[in-house]
C-alpha cells in the first residue's frame, strides 16, 4: 500500500504538471480538491484519465468518481480494491 | 476600410527583446537554424501558477501578451476581444493526436482537447479579465490578423469605445518539419541577418503573440493612428500595383514583410517600382514567417512613427531617419496569396 501511494503521487504530479510539489509534500489523507493541492474539475478528469491509462480501471459513475478522488488514500485503497487477488 | 482607429496600447512577445526594457537600445537576435524561437518572459507576475501549468507556450505568450497590452493601454478592463491565429495552440493540437493513436481513441485527456481550440486564448484572456464582452477568434490563414483587426475597426466604427486585439502563433518541431517538406523554408541554413541577401526558394520560420489595444479616440499616449486598410487576395496581374499607388501615395516610410523568398520576391519588386527612394524597414529578419507575422510589423511600425526613430540594431545599415515620419505605409504578403496593406499616421 505505501508503495502504491507514493507512485500515485509521483502519477499525480507529472499528470498535473504539479511542478513545485514533491511526493512527500503530499499527506496521504489531504482532499485534492479545493484544500490541500487546491485541484480543479478539469483535474478530477484528469486524474480519471491516469486511473483508466495507468491502472486499467475505468470509472463510470461520476458520484463514485467524487469519493474515490478524495485523496490518495481514497485512491490507493480504490485501486487496491480493484487489483486481481 | 474607411474611418480611423488609434493604438493606444500594445505589446509583443517575439524573438527580440519586444516585451521588457528599451526597445530602441536592444540587441538584434539573430540564428542559422532558419528558425527563430519567441524569448519567453517570466509568466508568474501575470499567470497564477495553478493556471500556468496547464498551459502549453502558445497560450502563455498569448495571454501575456495581452495582459501587458491591457497595462499598457491604461485601460483596466478590455471590451471586445479580437484576434487571430493561424493555427492556434500546434503543441496541443500535437499531443492530443497523438494521444488519440496511443491510447486508441480511449483515455483521452481532456486539457490537450480543450486548449487545442482556437479561442482557447481568448477564453483565457476574458476568464482572467473577467470580460463579458464580444469575444471572437478569426483564422484565416494569412489574413487572420487583419480580419480580427478589420472585425475591431468596424466594431470602433459602430461606436465601441475600445477593442483588444491581437494575434499568436506558434512554430513546433513537428510543424517546422511539415512545412519543410512543402518548401516553405530555405534549403541551406541561413543567418537571419542576411536573409535579405539570399534570394532562394522558401524563407524562415518564426512566431510570436502581438496585442493592440485599439480606440475610436486618440489620447496623449497614442502611439498611431490606423488611417488605411486593404486586403487583396491572389491580385491579378497589375492590380497590386495600382493599389499600392493608390494607398501609399504620402508615405514618408515603408515597413515590408520581404522575406528573402525568391518565389514571391517579385510582389516586393513591384512595391519597389512604385516608391522608388522612400525607405523601406523589412521585419521578418526579427521575427521570422508566420501567418500572423503581420501583427509584429504594424506594432514595429506604430513604434517608429510614435518614437521617430528606429530600433538601430536592428537595422545597422540605416539606422537614421533622415525625415520626419508622419505616415507609414505597410505592405506584407503571405506566401503570395494573401495581400495586406496598412496605413499608419503620426498623432
Amino acid at each position: 500500500m505505501e508503495e502504491l501511494k507514493k507512485k500515485l503521487k509521483e502519477q499525480i504530479i507529472e499528470a498535473l504538471n504539479l511542478q513545485d510539489t514533491k511526493p512527500e509534500d503530499i499527506d496521504d489523507n489531504a482532499p485534492l480538491f479545493g484544500e490541500g493541492l487546491g485541484l480543479d474539475s478539469i483535474d478530477s478528469l484528469e486524474l480519471m484519465v491516469l486511473l483508466e491509462r495507468q491502472y486499467h480501471i475505468k470509472v463510470e459513475d461520476p458520484r463514485e468518481g467524487r469519493k474515490i478522488l478524495q485523496s490518495v488514500q481514497s485512491m490507493a485503497e480504490f485501486i487496491q480494491s480493484k487489483q486481481p487477488a | 476600410m474607411k474611418g480611423k482607429c488609434y493604438i493606444q496600447g500594445m505589446a509583443a512577445i517575439s524573438p527580440q527583446q519586444t516585451f521588457e526594457g528599451d526597445l530602441f537600445s536592444a540587441p538584434l537576435v539573430h540564428t542559422d537554424s532558419n528558425l527563430l524561437a519567441c524569448m519567453e518572459p517570466d509568466y508568474k507576475p501575470f499567470i497564477p501558477a495553478n493556471s500556468l501549468r496547464r498551459m502549453t507556450r502558445v497560450l502563455k505568450i498569448g495571454l501575456t501578451a495581452a495582459l501587458r497590452c491591457i497595462q499598457d493601454s491604461g485601460i483596466s478592463i478590455p471590451g471586445p476581444i479580437v484576434t487571430g491565429t493561424g493555427k492556434g495552440s500546434l503543441q496541443d493540437t500535437e499531443k492530443f493526436i497523438k494521444e488519440i493513436v496511443t491510447y486508441k481513441e480511449t483515455a483521452l485527456n481532456p486539457t490537450p482537447f480543450i486548449q487545442s481550440t482556437y479561442n482557447s486564448v481568448n477564453g483565457l484572456i476574458a476568464l482572467q479579465q473577467k470580460c463579458t464582452a464580444y469575444n471572437n477568434t478569426f483564422v484565416h490563414r494569412g489574413f487572420s490578423f487583419e480580419n480580427a483587426l478589420l472585425d475591431s475597426m468596424m466594431l470602433i466604427q459602430e461606436g465601441t469605445s475600445h477593442t483588444l486585439t491581437g494575434a499568436f502563433e506558434e512554430i513546433t518541431a513537428e510543424h517546422f518539419y511539415i512545412k519543410s517538406r512543402i518548401g516553405f523554408w530555405k534549403e541551406n541554413k541561413t543567418d537571419s541577418r542576411e536573409l535579405y541577401q539570399h534570394l532562394s526558394p522558401g524563407t524562415i520560420a518564426g512566431e510570436g503573440a502581438t496585442f493592440f489595444t485599439l480606440t475610436g479616440q486618440p489620447s496623449t499616449q497614442t502611439y498611431a493612428a490606423i488611417s488605411g486598410f486593404k486586403m487583396l487576395y491572389k491580385p491579378a496581374p497589375g492590380k497590386l500595383s495600382t493599389t499600392l499607388k493608390d494607398f501609399g501615395e504620402s508615405a514618408d516610410l515603408i515597413i515590408t514583410g520581404r522575406n528573402g523568398d525568391s518565389n514571391h520576391e517579385h510582389f516586393y519588386q513591384e512595391l519597389d517600382s512604385c516608391f522608388p527612394g522612400i525607405p523601406q524597414f523589412p521585419f521578418k529578419h526579427l521575427c521570422g514567417e508566420y501567418d500572423t507575422a503581420g501583427a509584429f510589423g504594424l506594432w514595429l511600425a506604430a513604434q517608429i512613427i510614435k518614437a521617430q526613430q528606429v530600433p538601430r540594431q536592428w537595422f545597422p545599415q540605416q539606422a537614421v531617419l533622415s525625415a520626419p515620419v508622419n505616415s507609414i505605409l505597410f505592405y506584407n504578403h503571405f506566401y503570395g496569396e494573401q495581400h495586406v496593406m496598412l496605413r499608419l499616421e503620426r498623432v
